[in-house]
């Protein structure tokens, strides 16, 4: 039996939770796009293609159950984003939310960003469990109390009341982007954010709304020259001078802001170079860049491209530093992918608290993940049959030819419309969040 | 008479592996033709898709160009001598007699012994219509694309009589199309489907009418690209006089590029 990943030898994944309907009819609105734990973990946030924001709130340990961690609660629900026509271009603006950041906690409230095409709002989100009774002014139900029969002046008391969790938009930012919002970035100086759309990327004050600085605009002159978009981007997780892009091409820029107040020249350029033997007519399609994530330690970044993800050092950008292959099986039906337009979905990746191990989705609803000491990886699936309480997960294969051996699964079995592109790993522990179309799933260690 | 085998081994440099690329080059050509079309229809479409589909299209637009490249040059040398059984402009009976064998190999043969200066031209109008190509995806990225004349590569030729004959037939589609009122952005893949989409399956039809490109006509086209030679040309066999003729020679070659050589 394969020994774990992530948390040393004696690490089993268990099932702990999911969430979200049962129904093989899946809603398009209940799609999952986007999931993100806060900076303490305690917070796992969700957002869907019908513009709602889904807040879970992890309960207090118990003592009674000392086998398992505190479960995730819903802690609050919100529509973020509704659909919007532009009737300047007669298009419709969809509400599916495409990312979600946590600002890091600085009172009692918890803020996030949440960005959808073409617009980013900033939210509050705050808890309120006690009312004031006893005004001078109004009675209990609100009303105005008549001033000439007031006759006596009292102090009003606080009393609790149940709890109620407000999400308010504090901000919005607007009008900054023509192309598609793919990626939106909290600045370690806690005051500033990026977010990149398909050409340009804008440098925003979490207190202005109405202006941007625009510091990377890879437009053309002209359109037909066009060959190449940003597809993702990320701030340095200390140096707030410093953030990173990557491209359709599969290349990576990082750029420093205090080089100039255009970053369109690049400070350092990641490119691995091809090997012609496997060059192929997929071959750039393939090597596109759908995610860029930084570590936490900030020496490395992650990149995800269509079968591989590949840790970088920051400090050599010749190749990268290791490499892992996701889905190798899928090279040879690459022309069958792209008839069916899998091979332009964006999986996402990410990193354990630790930067020890490295998660990410694949098909049939599989995610992988590599302990990048060991060098050991493991395949687990996320479905409702593997669903009981504190249930193991069994390691996966998939067979690619020849004889298919007992509880493997044949490359052409493989469920190409359950994919699992969003995945989450908590900051500090070994529970990570999956995203599987309308379902999320938890999984953590068990605690031995 | 130009021996029948040698010829072809000149080309057979990549062996057997040739024929696999050459039919996934077909799949990706026509993946990616359906793919931008309907992408086209879109109001906005996706750009990283868009930027990803039509970078795939160049490639798959430069590998077909070499593959021309590698056929011209090559003919042209070996077979400047005049042929007597086969001097350009032969009667489109006779030609089409040829083409009629049932035998694929047959009717390869009658390919390969073609004029040189029928294949220079010949690839020249492979060339205006891969142009064309160019064109089309170009003015799919934006509004103020520039509208090439189709007919360009093949008028700034060095003239030949049969050049003449094929430039007239194809310049009397051109001036036809011209009449038809179409969208700028679409004039440029009208005129390559024009090119090649009447000749094929609608030789009486009306060019005055204004027509829309379909992704299924398109569709319906480009797998006949792939479509034995014999039967092609026999579902094709009108006596339309040369400007037919000529059409399906262009059709033909494409034909040859993207199907499988037989073994010699």
């Amino acid at each position: 039996m394969m020994a774990g990943v992530g948390g040393g030898n004696d690490f089993q994944w268990c099932f702990s939770q999911v969430k979200g309907a049962i129904d093989e009819d899946v809603a398009e609105a209940d799609i999952i796009s986007t999931v993100e734990f806060n900076y303490s973990g305690e917070l796992l946030a969700t957002g869907d293609k019908g513009g709602r924001v889904v807040i879970f709130q992890r309960e207090q340990e118990s003592k009674n159950r000392l086998l398992s961690r505190g479960e995730y609660n819903v802690y609050s629900t919100f529509q973020s984003h509704e659909p919007e026509f532009d009737y300047l271009k007669s298009l419709e603006i969809e509400e599916k939310i495409n990312k979600i950041r946590w600002l890091p906690q600085q009172n009692a409230a918890h803020f996030l960003l949440s960005a959808n095409d073409k617009t980013i709002k900033l939210w509050k989100i705050s808890e309120r469990d006690k009312r004031a009774e006893g005004y001078n002014l109004k009675d209990e139900d609100g009303r105005l109390r008549d001033q000439f029969r007031i006759t006596t002046l009292r102090v009003p008391v606080l009393m609790p009341m149940d709890l109620m969790v407000e999400a308010s938009p504090r901000r919005i930012f607007a009008n900054a982007h023509t192309y598609h919002i793919n990626s939106i970035s909290v600045n370690s100086d806690y005051e500033t954010y990026l977010s990149a759309d398909d050409l340009r990327i804008n440098l925003w004050h979490l207190e202005i709304t109405d202006r941007s600085f625009n510091i990377v605009d890879i437009k053309p002159a002209n359109m037909e020259e066009l060959t190449e978009v940003i597809t993702a981007a990320e701030c340095h997780p200390h140096q707030c001078n410093v953030f990173v892009y990557s491209s359709s091409k599969g290349t990576i820029r990082l750029c420093d802001m205090r080089a100039a107040a255009l970053c369109d020249r690049h400070s350092k350029f990641f490119e691995e170079p091809e090997d012609p033997s496997s060059r192929s007519f997929f071959s750039e399609i393939i090597s596109s860049i759908s995610d860029v994530k930084f570590s936490h330690s900030g020496r490395y970044m992650m990149t995800r491209d269509y079968l591989s993800v590949k840790v970088w050092d920051l400090n050599m950008e010749n190749r990268p530093v290791e490499t892992y292959q996701v889905h190798e099986y899928l090279r040879s039906k690459l022309c069958s992918l792209y008839e069916n337009d899998c091979i332009f979905d964006k999986f996402e990746c990410c990193w354990n608290g630790s930067d020890s191990a490295i998660m990410t989705g694949s098909y049939n609803n599989f995610f992988r993940m590599f302990d990048r000491n060991t060098r050991r990886d493991i395949t687990l699936e996320a479905s409702r049959e593997n669903s009981k309480p504190r249930a193991m997960l069994k390691p996966r294969k998939v067979c690619t030819g020849g004889k298919r051996k007992k509880d493997e699964i044949s490359v052409d079995s493989l469920d190409f419309n359950k994919k699992i592109l969003h995945t989450a790993w908590h900051p500090k522990e070994n529970v990570i969040a999956v995203a599987a179309t309308n379902n999320l799933y938890i999984f953590q260690d068990k605690i031995n | 008479m130009v021996a029948r085998g040698q010829k072809r081994k000149l080309h057979r440099e990549d062996g057997g592996g040739g024929s696999a690329r050459e039919s996934q080059l077909q799949s990706v050509l026509d993946i990616s033709m359906d793919k931008f079309l309907r992408d086209q229809a879109l109001v906005e479409p996706c750009l990283l898709r868009s930027v990803l589909i039509n970078n795939t299209l160049r490639q798959v637009q430069s590998e077909v160009r070499a593959q021309v490249e590698s056929l011209s040059p090559v003919k042209i040398p070996t077979k400047l001598k005049p042929e007597p059984d086969f001097t350009q402009l032969s009667p489109p009976a006779e030609h089409n007699a040829s083409l009629s064998s049932p035998n694929a190999e047959n009717t390869e043969d009658d390919f390969m012994v073609w004029t040189s200066e029928e294949d220079f031209s010949l690839s020249s109008a492979i060339s205006a219509i891969l142009k064309d190509l160019d064109a089309v995806i170009d003015a799919g990225q934006g509004p103020c694309a520039s509208q090439r004349a189709p007919l360009r590569s093949v008028e700034n030729l060095t003239p030949c009589p049969l050049r003449t004959e094929r430039t007239s037939a194809v310049a009397s589609f051109a001036k036809t199309e011209l009449m038809c009122p179409v969208r700028p952005q679409d004039a440029a893949l009208d005129k390559l489907l024009l090119d090649i989409d009447t000749s094929v399956f609608e030789p009486e039809l009306n060019l005055l009418q204004g027509f829309s490109v379909t992704a299924d006509d398109l569709v319906k086209y480009l797998p006949s690209l792939s479509k034995s030679p014999s039967a092609s040309s026999s579902s094709s066999l009108v006596s339309n006089g040369q400007a037919m003729w000529e059409i399906q020679e262009i059709e033909h070659v494409m034909d040859i590029l993207m199907r499988t050589y037989p073994q010699s």
